[in-house]
């Protein structure tokens, strides 16, 4: 049945909506741009493992447009699209590769390639090359982010192991 | 045992990136010259030792405006009306590594090169909206 697919993905989305503009409402901790820990993708990770490939999609997306309408920032879109887009890319590629004991080494690399992401979305924007100084700053970032959220999500879907969402 | 690889890679990485960002956060700017960029290109060049007295810059963008304040020796972003103003909180420009950088607006401050025309080399104050 789709039906309990289609729910569990609708609230999934609620609560990566809620995660998002929560975590907006926290003062950054450092003046640089895309350090966050990102917990919305806890859910798009859940998602992925749980539903699927097309359901994380549309859980991803439908957070990334419905957060830019909540928080009101449509700059933030491009960005958020960019580094979401190509993280969820590698993420399908590689998903076969990483069971879900692994799923936070997945999270990593895609933590990583979304920052990366909005930092080319950065430098396109500003036509200014200066920004990749914060390269290494947000490959950090990523990799602390990714394994934090990454491991959130394996660790609940662990012990969630003997639900049969796919049912 | 995987797991135990990819935290090795991870951790070595992370220690990687910590070391150059130190390091290229401390090499201080030989140059004393600041380029202020609005989407992409050149508004304004100034000499940080030659300026006397206290100037304010007022760039107007899309997202309101960029106020920068200018005295002998340093630029800072002084107010802005973006929705996080991480470019106010970034503070002076210090290092050519870290550029003051608005995003919503598409402004950059950064320090020059030595040689004229330069661009990508140089420091800014970033000020973007949650991601």
């Amino acid at each position: 049945m789709h039906t309990r697919k289609l729910i569990l993905s609708a609230i999934l989305t609620a609560f990566a909506l809620v995660a998002f503009v929560i975590e907006g409402a926290i003062p950054p901790l450092t003046p640089i741009y895309g350090v966050k820990l990102g917990l919305a993708n806890v859910f798009t990770l859940f998602a992925l493992y749980a539903l699927g490939t097309r359901y994380a999609a549309a859980v991803m997306s439908l957070r990334i447009v419905l957060g830019s309408i909540f928080t009101g920032q449509l700059v933030s879109f491009i960005y958020s699209l960019t580094g979401g887009l190509l993280s969820f890319l590698l993420m399908i590629l590689l998903k076969r590769f990483f069971p879900l004991k692994q799923l936070w080494v997945l999270s990593v690399l895609s933590a990583v390639t979304h920052n990366i992401g909005q930092l080319l979305a950065a430098v396109f924007m500003t036509q200014t090359l200066a920004i990749a100084y914060y390269l290494p700053v947000l490959i950090l970032s990523g990799i602390i982010a990714g394994a934090f959220t990454g491991l959130c999500a394996q660790l609940v879907l662990m012990r969630l192991s003997k639900i049969h969402y796919k049912s | 045992m995987k797991n135990r690889i990819w935290i090795t890679v991870f951790s070595v990485a992370a220690l990687l990136c910590l070391g150059v960002w130190l390091f290229i956060s401390n090499v201080s700017s030989p140059s004393r010259v600041v380029g202020i960029y609005k989407d992409g290109s050149l508004v304004e060049k100034i000499d940080l030792n030659s300026v006397t007295g206290e100037r304010e810059i007022t760039l107007s963008g899309e997202y309101g405006d960029n106020v920068i304040l200018v005295s002998n020796g340093h630029i800072k972003m002084k107010s802005a009306d973006c929705p996080d103003k991480l470019c106010v909180e970034h503070g002076e420009l210090k290092s050519s590594s870290s550029p003051i950088v608005c995003l919503p607006n598409k402004v950059v401050i950064k320090f020059e090169d030595n040689t004229d025309g330069a661009d990508a080399k140089t420091g800014e104050i970033k000020c973007i909206p949650g991601n």
